[in-house]
């Protein structure tokens, strides 16, 4: 091509030039004015809830935008009358319980598939590995079965109690999955040198494995905690009085009974919303780029 | 101590040493799994053939299963019947060609493992025996204190029942003939394939009793069946159906087969074989689409509108849902300032809590004239819509704007349905974006590069080398998509309202209010039961059409 083009005057070369560079950045205008678009179609809904949350009831009914006054009134009615507060310290008891057992299960898990020799260890990882398929329909009848045996023959109950909103989600086979790709890259000889200094799998798995996996620990910290934030059908059938009832559950009593009141409504998803917003503005590189190699990985 | 030392000394002891140590690492949450994950499997069968209204009743066979999806349960189960027999068949046929391929006889095996498949059989018919009386221990102890030494006692009653009893003899007389086997077999031949053969004979041998129990089973249901039905002067006709299904089924898979063995013909006998595809599928077609019609219309209502609601909200989401991360991603990629900012934005859907976000869209979408949308409909000179509380289907109502009247079938899924349809799409696209641009960055830069340098232009370097390269990724996404919408519950719980009609309950949906609100918990899990099915089935033939033709470059 570069062969039958004529030889180009300079300020031909300069106009073309300064072409090129216009279609460059309309170009890369149109490109950001998608992108800035959709960022706002993701979060515009979250801005309208909080705008919503502080104005007053009449703002809220009608067209405004934007509250003439911040109402902050809003929160304390739906942290006390609605008692989200009750339900807010449930979730945050239930992720706490359920967080410790899925970490040590999940860890001790993990690294056993990954690093320790067994007869059977891959037939029964893939066995583990099969359950995400299974619908969690087909599991929650006999699973509340179970749970209201469990608690009838026991000795504490676990209907409307602790062990039933927490022990069935300690064993995550996701988990387990994302901490053993992460322990299978540490080298071995780590290990056989850890074995000389007279160590075993356990405190080898505690003074080097963890403190170098910290970033997929943080990711499962998250997973989990969305997982206990997120569950609404499990904790309405185990649970029948709000002692123990978590603030899915809450949150939605609350959005049935507030009927017309939607800042109140607001308020209360703006206080269900934070911690997990914090927790993902914390680790949200980690968090991202796990989700993503998990996914091609998987 | 000093044994135990013993034990682990030497090599040997050190590899026993290891096992047992991994063993003890998984045990916690292999348990935690097994217990919540792997057997409520088993539980949710067992309840499914009961009569089970908040308390056990009697064991009605496939009762529930006739109620959900009608004599289609006869049909599936005879199939399952028929798998069975495939599966001995291919095990025998594998056994013969690894034998001749050795020049060795493996027929004396075929008694060992017919003891390991009794043994496997009778625990689990002694398991199933004891369940009942398991559970009734949970019965005897209300109102009583509760001591673990009360536990054993009952527990100590279930395990020596009049009926567990025997049924653990069998277990142990058959468990007894399998160590005899064993050692037998292992003393008398030092053939290296033995522990091979034996498992390949018991896996036979247990195909070949499950399918045999399932026929005989289906033998007799099919009989109650018609014996209910003469009872009440009505006529059954389960054989013709079984009949003409199954060999519709049948056709529709030998077309499957000999379409694929036709790409490896030449071009004139290829053309043959596709024509006799098009007979053969067209004939399958033709039997399954007279009959099916009338089976779907003779089971639950409820179960079918909520597959059609699943299906109606895959169909509505998956595509567009998959397009819009597509076509964000790769303007993504190009690696401009601020990009990171924009990924942590798009991904914020997906991990706000879904009770909040959709109480969100709850408002967002209310029948309030002065609610967001409906004022954004205002500014466009629309009237106000009632979204969550709208039945009516949403291609009837965009023909109803041109005075058009649709017939009921073609009316789509309703407005209310279209609203949790555009939430889930607002939800998943940040995420599918995430793992797009993943994929994107897995793709070699030279080969784009290469591709521009020979002339090719930036649509043209999308459609024939970055979307090929992604198919694993956008397989991998459309296949969770589309399970996620199998599973969906909780934001679809949140924004279902009762002026809706039920045309958001999807399966999910529906099987929890059987559950929930009707405590039919026999029929709730025959349901869960379909909807596993489903899944699978839909698993499967993703992985069939789609896996052959994603290109794993």
């Amino acid at each position: 091509m570069a062969e039958r083009a004529l030889p180009l005057t300079s300020v031909q070369e300069k106009r073309l030039q300064s072409l090129g560079n216009l279609v460059a950045s309309l170009k890369k205008g149109v490109t950001y004015a998608i992108l800035v678009s959709g960022a706002l179609l993701a979060v515009s809904p979250l801005i309208w809830m909080i705008s919503t949350s502080l104005m007053s009831l009449g703002e809220a009914q009608g067209v405004r935008l934007v509250p003439s006054t911040i109402h902050f009134e809003n929160y304390t009615a739906a942290w006390q009358e609605a008692d989200l507060a009750g339900y807010f310290i449930n979730s945050v008891k239930i992720t706490l319980i359920t967080l410790v057992g899925q970490l040590l299960a999940s860890v001790l898990a993990a690294y056993g598939f990954a690093k320790i020799k067994f007869p059977r260890r891959d037939l029964i990882f893939g066995v583990m590995l099969s359950t995400i398929m299974i619908p969690a329909m087909v599991l929650i009848i006999p699973n509340f079965l179970t749970v209201t045996w469990l608690g009838r023959i026991g000795p504490i109950r676990w209907i409307n109690n602790w062990p039933a909103l927490t022990i069935p989600f300690m064993g995550s086979i996701f988990s387990i999955f994302l901490l053993r790709q992460f322990f299978a890259q540490i080298p071995d000889e780590l290990f056989d040198v850890a074995q000389i200094d007279g160590a075993g799998h356990l405190r080898f798995l505690r003074q080097v494995v963890i403190p170098l996996s910290k970033a997929p620990l943080m990711v499962i910290v998250v997973l989990s905690f969305m997982g206990s934030w997120n569950a609404l059908a499990w904790p309405m059938l185990v649970t029948n009085s709000p002692k123990w009832r978590p603030i899915a559950v809450g949150l939605m009593n609350f959005v049935d009974e507030a009927g017309q009141r939607t800042n109140h409504m607001m308020a209360g998803a703006v206080i269900t919303i934070i911690p997990i917003l914090i927790l993902y503005f914390i680790t949200q590189k980690q968090f991202t780029e796990s989700i993503a190699r998990s996914a091609l990985k998987g | 101590m000093f044994q135990s030392e013993v034990l682990f000394a030497g090599k040997q002891g050190r590899t026993l040493r290891e096992s047992l140590t991994g063993y003890a690492f998984i045990l916690p949450a292999v348990t935690l799994i097994f217990t919540f994950g792997i057997f409520p499997v088993g539980f949710a069968l067992y309840v499914s053939l009961q009569k089970w209204r908040l308390k056990r009743g009697d064991f009605i066979g496939l009762n529930n299963y006739v109620a959900a999806v009608d004599n289609l349960a006869f049909i599936v189960i005879f199939f399952l019947a028929l798998g069975g027999f495939v599966l001995l068949w291919i095990t025998i046929k594998k056994i013969r060609r690894q034998a001749d391929e050795h020049g060795e006889s493996p027929w004396v095996f075929a008694l060992p493992g017919l003891a390991y498949a009794a043994t496997v059989l009778s625990f689990l018919r002694w398991l199933i025996i004891l369940l009942p009386e398991v559970l009734d221990i949970a019965g005897k102890v209300i109102g009583i204190e509760r001591t673990q030494a009360l536990f054993f006692r009952f527990l100590g009653e279930a395990l020596l029942a009049e009926s567990v009893v025997p049924a653990f003899g069998l277990f142990v007389v058959f468990f007894l003939l399998s160590a005899f086997a064993a050692s037998w077999t292992t003393r008398r031949n030092n053939n290296p394939r033995r522990i091979r053969y034996q498992l390949q004979f018991a896996i036979s041998w247990l195909a070949g009793t499950v399918a045999g129990l399932l026929a005989w089973f289906t033998w007799r249901e099919v009989g109650r069946a018609y014996i209910a039905a003469a009872e009440i002067g009505s006529e059954l006709e389960i054989w013709p159906q079984v009949a003409t299904v199954g060999s519709g089924v049948i056709l529709l898979v030998i077309a499957w087969f000999v379409w694929r063995s036709s790409h490896t013909q030449t071009s004139d006998r290829s053309f043959l074989f596709r024509l006799l595809v098009a007979i053969l599928f067209m004939l399958g077609g033709w039997l399954l689409i007279n009959e099916l019609p009338i089976l779907l219309a003779a089971g639950d209502k409820d179960l079918w509108s909520g597959l059609k609601v699943t299906i109606f909200y895959s169909f509505g989401t998956v595509p567009f849902q998959l397009a819009i991360s597509l076509f964000l991603a790769v303007l993504l990629f190009q690696k401009m300032a601020g990009s990171e900012l924009f990924r942590m934005l798009y991904f914020i859907p997906y991990v706000t809590p879904f009770v909040a976000s959709a109480a969100i869209f709850r408002q967002l979408f209310s029948v309030r004239p002065a609610s967001p949308i409906n004022q954004i409909l205002k500014l466009f000179g629309l009237k106000s819509q009632q979204w969550l509380q709208e039945p009516t289907g949403i291609f009837k109502m965009l023909a109803e704007t041109f005075q058009f009247d649709l017939p009921a079938w073609a009316s789509g899924p309703s407005l209310a349905l279209v609203v949790i349809m555009i939430y889930s799409i607002w939800v998943y696209v940040g995420y599918d974006t995430v793992i797009y641009v993943a994929g994107l960055g897995n793709i070699s830069k030279e080969l784009m590069e290469a591709a521009e340098i020979d002339g090719a232009g930036r649509w043209e370097v999308f459609r024939f080398i970055v979307f090929p390269l992604l198919s694993p990724t956008t397989y991998f996404l459309s296949l969770i998509a589309v399970i996620g919408t199998f599973k969906a519950f909780s934001h679809i719980w949140v924004m279902r309202h009762e002026f809706s009609l039920r045309t958001v309950d999807t399966l999910s949906v529906t099987i929890f209010l059987e559950f929930f609100d009707k405590v039919r918990y026999g029929y709730a899990s025959a349901l869960a039961f379909v909807l596993f099915a489903i899944i699978l089935g839909l698993t499967f033939i993703n992985n069939r059409i789609q896996g052959a033709r994603v290109f794993y470059g």
